[in-house]
């Protein structure tokens, strides 16, 4: 067990997922109570209360977000959650949009109710299938049972709902970015100031929060923002979703309380690395946290404060297990392959920084490496810090910097012999699987 | 009002200034590709990062941010050259040239690049990429005015803002993504129609947008800008016709060669025009590089100045009722030249030289006015204009009619009445006029046009006027027949 849960608090059956067992579960009930008992800035004090930090990767407050929205200041507001996943080795909203579509929901309508927003959006990855043909039905079914629309449960309050599916743009992610797309345009990250929260969605007051942090608002609201405190750790309230993937034995999502001790977590609950091999190092949370090697995670509890110790950070919940014998050199081909497509190729450092950290990996895992060839990429990584309009530039020098900083050996040894000091693999060994 | 500093320096900025707009104002240079003054701001070049320390923060502990979406609070301290900042912008333009070709030698747009300026300015040093440049679509015509090199493009997208923003053609876009990303016409046919295109090729930072026109006709250094006034509608856009600099004059070729309008441009002007002409504007040399007359005809058989002068002030002194028809591309000084000389002994009216061309486009919200003559609002203050039934003008015992301008067909004189005619242009009429008087055009002489709004502008002569033209204003002077005091 990986401590308390709020939100994997159900066994998931065939059915699981539908209207009715989520009612039987109690669900909407929250959604009830927050309406008819509670005005909209009491739901807000008990967001702030919570503490609840965003499940998206930048670990920003939710209450904060929620608070820069003025209520009745005669405008319209959006809320929309970014079910846009796409950090590499991240998995863990697709959970919840496959199997608790209506927990989104129904934090969704109550943060609507707090936020005074009429039109909600969600935002699902276009790659998406079954979880957007899940949340599709979800939407149908809380609109027949009244749950969205006009005079909803018998009150004032109404809200509609609409989902927009993405293109499969990793940037699109970013905030600003996902509501450029919403709004028809090429997502291209806006320039903060204003921040979205000020102008947002079609130029209004717009909060954002991911897929995860949303869900979380229903337990808030229902347990009471100084309860739901009670659960993780005193800087790192609640719960996270763990995604875990790479070489792990058992691989899959967890939801773990954050305070949690990493290594039993990996070891124990997961069963450790595949094949019975050793573990060489961890992604923590998606491919833009810095890794973390086996010596490192022994005294790492998860949680925010523990991990950015590490010099890591949660992320996006999406962990990586990386079992000794793998080659870092291509690992970080592949990254930066991804960063390099990925790049929207607004704001120059990114656009030009991708593509040049690209090209002179792939010369590396060529053979034709020079040895400054590491500082270079080390400088392209620095130069990218902080410089570009949204988070990839730094996100991917992150990644570089980490992987550079703990494994220069490995990137000295193939410049030097031209090949890979652990044969180019990725992957664990047949042999070890065979009796793993 | 809002008091911060710039390099240690107390700045009073408007509310609601960016520090971009705050350091302009106050002279303090911050260099920027994708920021343009009329223009949304994009943030994307990031190549105008400051160091900010707010109020009450210690010296050195500031962070970087682009200056243009800065906004000002009150004590802010913002360096805009300091050592962190010039090691930013030195990293920026290693990025920005990553994928330049720095082919300055056969591009149009050396010796004017904003890259080539912050190249020598902030970094200097040669590449240190080993890698292979990501290669584009070197001509990509975007319409028959303007070719794209993607190659030298930076994705400053000022040009894509400016269709969106500026004359709303919705024109331009951009495909594809990361350092694949291209400009590119949204749809076939739709850059075509934008009467103000060729305004990203202006303010495009580097050679990426050319004009087919000017494509490798010149290089900018011997060339020079003379401020002028654009007389194709009476909007009367304040521009710069570039011609060779008279020290590079071509020695060995034609010498029309040296007459010739490499380009124009637009003069910024906030009170007319802005920092925009539309594509009307750019190609005056359709207009000023039309045969050209040069000389003297008596019912066209060639004569000198001098006798022209003297067969017209004879039919001047003989008429018993002159008419005239005043030319609206006259300059200012030319009517009122006209007015003192010759306006009691005619009875005037303004005529029309030019009208539209089918196809030009007639009025719009930008610039583009209806009337396409440059001094309408002058002429028409001093004379009533021509009525549109034209044989009202002339009474039946009209013996002499002087036309000033071209645009006017004979045909509608009486039968009877002499002709004395000013034009600049080689035409057929020139020959059946009595008197025909080859004038400058405002190429060739300095002046003023007045726009409909009463805005005055001023032109300046980029050229020298061929031997036997004269200018009208001497013509009108020398052509009084009544007594006045004439210096000498």
């Amino acid at each position: 067990m990986t401590g308390r849960k709020l939100i994997m608090t159900f066994p998931v059956t065939e059915t699981s997922h539908l209207l009715a067992d989520y009612q039987a579960r109690g669900g909407y009930q929250t959604l009830a109570k927050a309406l008819r008992e509670m005005r909209p800035e009491e739901i807000t004090k008990e967001v702030v209360a919570s503490g609840i930090l965003g499940h998206g990767g930048a670990a920003f407050p939710a209450g904060r977000k929620w608070g820069v929205i003025k209520l009745n200041d005669e405008q319209p507001h959006f809320l929309c959650a970014n079910a846009d996943e796409g950090e590499p080795g991240t998995f863990k909203d697709r959970w919840i949009l496959e199997n608790a579509p209506h927990l989104l929901l129904e934090s969704m309508l109550i943060a609507a109710y707090a936020l005074q927003v009429r039109n909600a959006f969600v935002y699902i990855r276009g790659e998406f299938d079954l979880p957007y043909r899940r949340l599709a039905a979800a939407v149908e079914e809380a609109y027949a049972a009244g749950y969205f629309g006009e005079r909803i449960l018998g009150t004032d309050f109404a809200c509609d709902i609409v989902i927009y599916r993405g293109a499969g743009s990793y940037v699109c992610g970013e905030a600003s970015a996902l509501i450029t797309s919403i709004e028809g345009r090429k997502g291209y990250p806006r320039n903060r100031p204003p921040r979205l929260t000020v102008r947002g969605l079609y130029q209004r007051p717009t909060v954002i929060n991911n897929v995860e942090t949303l869900a979380n608002v229903t337990a808030i609201v229902a347990r009471g923002g100084e309860a739901f405190k009670t659960v993780g750790t005193a800087k790192s309230p609640g719960t996270q979703l763990v995604s875990i993937s790479g070489h792990v034995q058992r691989p899959g999502v967890y939801e773990v309380e954050y305070g949690y001790p990493l290594a039993k977590f990996i070891y124990e609950d997961c069963g450790g690395v595949l094949g019975g091999g050793k573990l060489k190092c961890i992604v923590p949370g998606g491919i833009s946290t810095k890794v973390l090697t086996a010596a490192e995670i022994e005294t790492v509890t998860y949680d925010h404060v523990s991990l950015t110790a590490a010099g890591s950070g949660v992320g996006s919940g999406g962990m990586v297990v990386i079992a000794e014998g793998t080659c870092m050199v291509r690992l970080l081909q592949i990254l930066l392959r991804f960063y390099h497509h990925e790049s929207c190729g607004q704001c120059t450092p990114c656009r030009e920084g991708m593509g040049w950290m690209h090209r002179i990996i792939d010369r590396i895992v060529a053979g034709e490496g020079r040895m400054d060839d590491i500082d270079q990429l080390v400088r392209i990584s620095k130069a990218n810090d902080g410089t570009t309009i949204c988070g990839m530039g730094d996100a991917a020098g992150y990644a570089t910097l980490g992987i550079i900083a703990k494994y220069r050996d490995e990137f000295e040894y193939y410049i030097e012999y031209k090949r890979s000091r652990l044969d180019g693999r990725l992957e664990v060994p047949q042999a070890e699987f065979a009796h793993g | 009002m809002v008091e911060f500093f710039i390099n240690d320096q107390p700045v009073q900025a408007e509310d609601n200034q960016t520090v971009m707009q705050a350091a302009r104002a106050h002279g303090f240079f911050i260099p920027y590709f994708c920021w343009h003054p009329q223009l949304s701001v994009p943030g994307n070049c990031r190549i105008c990062m400051v160091e900010v320390t707010n109020e009450g923060q210690a010296a050195g502990s500031g962070w970087l941010d682009i200056a243009c979406n800065m906004p000002i609070t009150r004590g802010m301290r913002v360096l805009t050259d300091s050592e962190r900042v010039r090691a930013r912008r030195k990293e920026t333009l290693q990025f920005i040239t990553l994928n330049h070709p720095v082919d300055c030698g056969i591009c149009d747009k050396a010796g004017e690049c904003t890259l080539q300026d912050y190249h020598y300015e902030y970094n200097g040093s040669p590449s240190i990429s080993r890698d292979a440049k990501v290669h584009a679509t070197k001509h990509f015509p975007l319409s028959e005015r303007i070719v794209l090199d993607n190659e030298r493009c930076i994705m400053c997208t000022r040009c894509v803002r400016f269709t969106r923003e500026v004359s709303r053609s919705d024109a331009l876009g951009v495909v594809n993504r990361g350092d694949h990303s291209l400009i590119r016409p949204v749809e076939d046919g739709r850059f075509e129609q934008d009467a103000y295109s060729d305004n990203v090729i202006d303010i495009c930072p580097v050679g990426a947008l050319l004009s087919t026109r000017f494509l490798h006709k010149a290089r900018v250094w011997y060339l020079e800008p003379t401020a002028s006034v654009c007389p194709g509608c009476e909007r009367g856009c304040t521009v710069n016709i570039w011609h060779r600099k008279n020290e590079w004059k071509l020695k060995a070729l034609d010498a029309k060669q040296n007459a010739r309008i490499d380009r124009v441009t637009p003069l910024e002007n906030a009170a007319v025009n802005g920092p925009w002409i539309c594509n009307k504007g750019r190609d005056l040399a359709q207009i000023f590089e039309r045969a050209r007359a040069d000389q003297c005809l008596l019912k066209g058989r060639p004569v000198d100045l001098q006798t022209a002068i003297a067969s017209a002030r004879a039919l001047i002194a003989a008429a018993r009722r002159p008419v005239a028809l005043v030319s609206n591309w006259g300059s200012n000084e030319e009517l009122a030249a006209y007015r003192q000389a010759l306006g009691e002994r005619f009875t005037s009216f303004v005529k029309t030289d030019w009208q539209p061309v089918s196809g030009e486009p007639l009025e719009d919200d930008l610039l583009i006015r209806p009337d396409k003559n440059p001094n309408t609002a002058a002429a028409r203050a001093l004379f009533p204009p021509l009525p549109a039934d034209v044989g009202s003008a002339f009474p039946a015992d009209t013996d002499l009619v002087l036309v000033w301008g071209e645009g006017f067909s004979f045909a509608q004189l009486p039968p009877r009445a002499r002709i004395i005619y000013l034009n600049s242009w080689l035409q057929p009429e020139n020959g059946h006029a009595d008197v025909f008087l080859p004038i400058s055009v405002m190429t060739e002489r300095r002046g003023h046009y007045t726009n409909f709004e009463g805005t005055v502008s001023a032109f300046e002569p980029c050229f020298a006027s061929a031997p036997g033209v004269a200018h009208a204003q001497d013509l009108f002077a020398a052509l009084v027949t009544r007594a006045v005091a004439v210096s000498t």
